[in-house]
């Protein structure tokens, strides 16, 4: 009796987890390439590290994080940083060089934990506009197809930190000049494949897989004419030596003290660059498919994880802009379909290993740039050149992700965003028309000086002034102060009238008094205001 | 049936791009390919080098060097043709980096001043007389950064980062910060013919592999090789005029003469970087030795380790690019400082000494 029940809600439920699984896959097979690429060639760890960050890091974030569209696992930025933190202290791949990379994974993710307990530093992160998250998924988008564009070529990645434009420009040149023809084919034909079968609605989800199937025969083929020795096509390698878990403890002896202390400020910027994308990446993504999730959260999620993840071989997790980018464009928002993802690369890397390690690394290069090329969309950058402040924070942030690093182009977009918004509150838009000075926005420290300018201006041409504040919101104790002093100057009168431009308060004597009906009056419109803004 | 032709124009547009560049890449490729078998014209002293080096395509191949320094009759495996193209490319990529002597620089120097942001920088200024300096007596001169011997030393340890760093690796940072430039790609011709002419040096010298040599890198020279007075700028500052400024420039920006560099700038926008080795103020070792052993050019080895030192580390204050891991941000600064100081101080050097900065020896007053 139980039996065909079961059956009839696996039935009912099968397209749905079909597709999630789908998506699972074929995000497993996008970040696998990623994983080891970030860690070997960013990091300067062998590739199992990435590999368990794309497993569990991915896993704990998909438990933790109540978000659909969220997907962690090894990123560029963060890779980067540990990479050039601990080249100072000792020589990549050994063994002090691995400790010292789950130490630091370590020491980031309890910093993250403070940002989780002390609820205001959380607060701080959200200080990021939309227009600077656009312009950093832009910067990455373009980033990530210049970064590819070597392993594309068939030619070694450039890894000194050098100028990412230039070394673009250079590698594009390199790729023409000296890249393997193979290589390149291998890679187009990847390229071509996926943008064909992603036209088809109904093959979308697969797009990525037959490019990868497509490349990959195409290589092989390659292999089987010509022989291995002469193509010199790079693939994935063998990967067979992975295990299910890798248990490790992070450095903390006494003879690493001084290289702890000295790796510190690396800690704090992994964990800040960290949650700055995730936040960043979250709040876009959430947005995009009409939810919301509460982005301390996500700081819990992936403070937690990285707490965790030092412990179990792997690099530290964030949000990925790219990967929740194919989420979304997959039109999957599961967490199930995420999950599925580590779980998929888990058995991909115990049971295919053999089958991963002849994908062609060109073809890999292609899906990411396929994946950079996405992240540029026309239709969410459109409404920022609106507005010309908005526009010029979302350029700003857009090119300092080119020019200087994912981690100063959060700051810089941040400043601009904040200062945007002061700049705005500072200049309230000032009226005079006859006698009457009617100031909207917000009577502050900033904004004073403008407002006392035309009020004095006003004053000089003789008469009363009457000041509108109809629509002021804000009013802070500065404010009050020369409001008093004005007051007390007789020249002005104070006017309010929020109600349909009828004349509610008009006060001519007692500075700052007032009746006892007008208090009542303005606590009547206060609770009606607070019942309006509930109802949004 | 607009969607159709949406999804058809983009299918297109991609497939179209995808041909343009393949088509560009086998057109490059194909040029790359003709320029490599095409006959190799050489600089006179890459001839005069590879002549008495007796450089010819062979089964075997002797170095009357060798044959001349022992009287052994040392023979190694020869070149084809191709090898012997790729000998004289690397040759002429060390004599004349920036082309001067070139027909066309693109092509015969792989695009060499690409990856060079200043105008004068040639690997033959610090590699001297082609990679392989020597005295008259034809003996290989210590500390003289030979490249044969470097090659010799080919997978050395980085002192600084622990990193096995191979030849290649090793002319990668040649060109990123003693020539204030960009990295080529490591498997770049530009890359595979120097190696390859290092490595027929260190045949024609009978270097063996993994031996270390004199001639190899710079004979440092550390504070404690000198009396330990400390290192001065201002008697720096002297030395510099009284024995450098006359070929090197008042402040070190380097001469030129009929198109010819005559001496290299150790300043300015032509010099290396702050993020070389050869700036002092982070390796204080390297240039000292530098200078000792190779400078002036006919008295090597006259200057006390402490003036080495001493001019070392007044070249090094002067204004120099910004390192590629220094950012833009600093790097606009130096570029700022090394376009607005210049003229500064030459008209305030001018004002002191009525109009001659380069004669006054400054350094006899103080």
């Amino acid at each position: 009796m139980r039996a065909p029940a079961l059956a009839g809600e696996f039935r009912k439920h099968w397209p749905e987890l079909n597709r999630n699984l789908v998506v699972g896959l074929t995000l497993a097979l996008v970040t696998l390439p990623q994983a080891v690429a970030f860690s070997v060639t960013l990091a300067g760890v062998p590739p199992h590290f990435g590999i368990y960050a794309a497993i569990w890091g991915v896993l704990f974030c998909s438990l933790l994080n109540p978000s659909r569209v969220f997907h962690g696992g090894p990123n560029t930025a963060m890779s980067a940083t540990i990479g050039v933190t601990l080249l100072p202290t000792s020589p990549p791949f050994g063994a002090e060089y691995m400790g010292l990379a789950l130490t630091l994974g370590l020491m980031a993710g309890m910093i993250q934990l403070l940002f989780y307990v002390v609820r205001p530093l959380g607060r701080m992160l959200d200080l990021i506009s939309e227009p600077v998250i656009n312009g950093m998924i832009c910067g990455i988008g373009l980033f990530l197809i210049f970064r590819s564009l070597t392993t594309f070529g068939g030619l070694p990645l450039n890894t000194e930190v050098e100028w990412p434009l230039w070394i673009a420009w250079q590698s594009f040149l390199a790729v023409l000049e000296i890249g393997n023809l193979h290589a390149i084919e291998v890679g187009l034909i990847t390229l071509i494949t996926c943008v064909v079968v992603q036209q088809f609605d109904r093959l979308r989800n697969w797009a990525i897989l037959s490019g990868i199937v497509a490349g990959t025969l195409y290589s092989h083929y390659l292999n089987v004419r010509l022989g291995a020795e002469n193509t010199l096509i790079e693939q994935i390698g063998n990967l067979s030596s992975i295990g299910f878990v890798f248990p490790s403890l992070p450095t903390f002896s006494q003879e690493a003290m001084p290289d702890l202390v000295a790796i510190l400020p690396g800690a704090l910027t992994l964990a800040l660059l960290g949650l700055f994308q995730t936040v960043a990446a979250m709040r876009r993504m959430n947005r995009k498919a009409g939810g919301f999730t509460d982005s301390r959260k996500a700081i819990f999620s992936d403070a937690v994880s990285n707490c965790l993840l030092p412990f179990l071989s792997s690099l530290p997790t964030c949000a990925s802009f790219n990967r929740m980018w194919l989420v979304h464009k997959l039109g999957t928002h599961s967490r199930v379909a995420i999950a599925s993802s580590a779980l998929w690369l888990l058995l991909l890397v115990l049971f295919l290993a053999n089958l991963i390690a002849v994908i062609p690394m060109p073809a890999m290069a292609g899906i990411i740039m396929l994946l950079g090329a996405n992240m540029i969309n026309w239709e969410d950058i459109k409404p920022h050149f609106q507005s010309r402040p908005e526009a010029m924070v979302f350029t700003a942030s857009f090119l300092s992700v080119l020019l200087l690093d994912l981690f100063e182009a959060v700051l810089v977009g941040a400043a601009l965003a904040i200062a945007y918004s002061k700049w705005e509150q500072a200049h309230p838009g000032i009226s005079l028309r006859g006698n009457v000075l009617k100031i909207r926005g917000n009577l502050y420290y900033g904004s004073l000086p403008v407002i006392e300018a035309t009020y004095h201006s006003a004053i000089a041409r003789g008469g009363d002034v009457v000041l509108d504040f109809s629509e002021c919101f804000y009013i802070d104790q500065e404010g009050i102060r020369w409001l008093a002093a004005v007051k007390a100057g007789q020249k002005a009168a104070f006017v309010d009238r929020r109600r349909g431009g009828q004349r509610r308060v008009v006060e001519r004597d007692g500075a700052g008094r007032r009746t006892e009906e007008s208090r009542r009056e303005t606590q009547r419109r206060r609770k009606q205001d607070r019942r309006r803004r509930s109802d949004f | 049936m607009s969607t159709f032709t949406g999804k058809l124009a983009r299918v297109v547009l991609v497939v179209l791009a995808s041909a343009g560049v393949y088509l560009v890449a086998t057109h490059q490729h194909g040029q790359r390919e003709s320029i490599r078998k095409a006959e190799v014209t050489l600089t006179p002293g890459c001839a005069d080098k590879l002549r008495r080096y007796g450089l010819a395509s062979g089964e075997r191949y002797q170095s009357p060097y060798v044959l001349h320094k022992t009287g052994a009759r040392i023979t190694a495996r020869g070149y084809s043709d191709e090898d012997v193209r790729a000998i004289q490319r690397g040759c002429n990529i060390i004599d004349d980096t920036q082309g001067r002597l070139a027909g066309d620089v693109g092509h015969e120097r792989w695009n060499t001043t690409r990856f060079i942001r200043g105008t004068q920088l040639s690997c033959d200024h610090c590699h001297q007389s082609i990679g392989d300096k020597q005295d008259a007596r034809g003996n290989p001169l210590k500390g003289s950064l030979s490249l044969g011997a470097s090659w010799a030393m080919a997978d050395m340890y980085d002192r600084f980062t622990g990193l096995l760093l191979p030849f290649e690796l090793r002319q990668m940072q040649c060109y990123i910060n003693s020539s204030n430039g960009y990295k080529p790609n490591i498997s770049d011709d530009l890359i595979r013919d120097v190696t390859a002419y290092s490595r027929f040096l260190s045949v024609a010298l009978d270097y063996k592999i993994g031996n270390h040599h004199d001639e190899q890198g710079v004979d440092e020279i550390p504070a404690s090789a000198t009396p330990k007075q400390g290192d001065d700028y201002v008697r720096g500052e002297a030395l510099y005029k009284q024995k450098c400024a006359r070929c090197h420039g008042p402040q070190a920006f380097g001469t030129e003469a009929d198109g010819r560099v005559v001496a290299p700038a150790l300043a300015g926008p032509n010099s290396w970087n702050a993020q070389s080795r050869n700036y002092f103020y982070y390796v204080s070792t390297i240039l000292p030795g530098f200078i000792c052993r190779n400078m002036p050019p006919g008295q090597e080895n006259t200057l006390p380790n402490q003036e080495c030192r001493d001019i070392a580390y007044y070249i090094s204050n002067l204004p120099r690019p910004a390192g590629d891991r220094q950012g833009p941000v600093v790097a606009l600064s130096h570029q700022v400082m090394m376009k607005v100081l210049p003229p500064l101080l030459r008209l305030t050097a001018a004002d002191r000494s009525g109009g001659v900065p380069v004669e006054r020896e400054s350094g006899r007053d103080r």
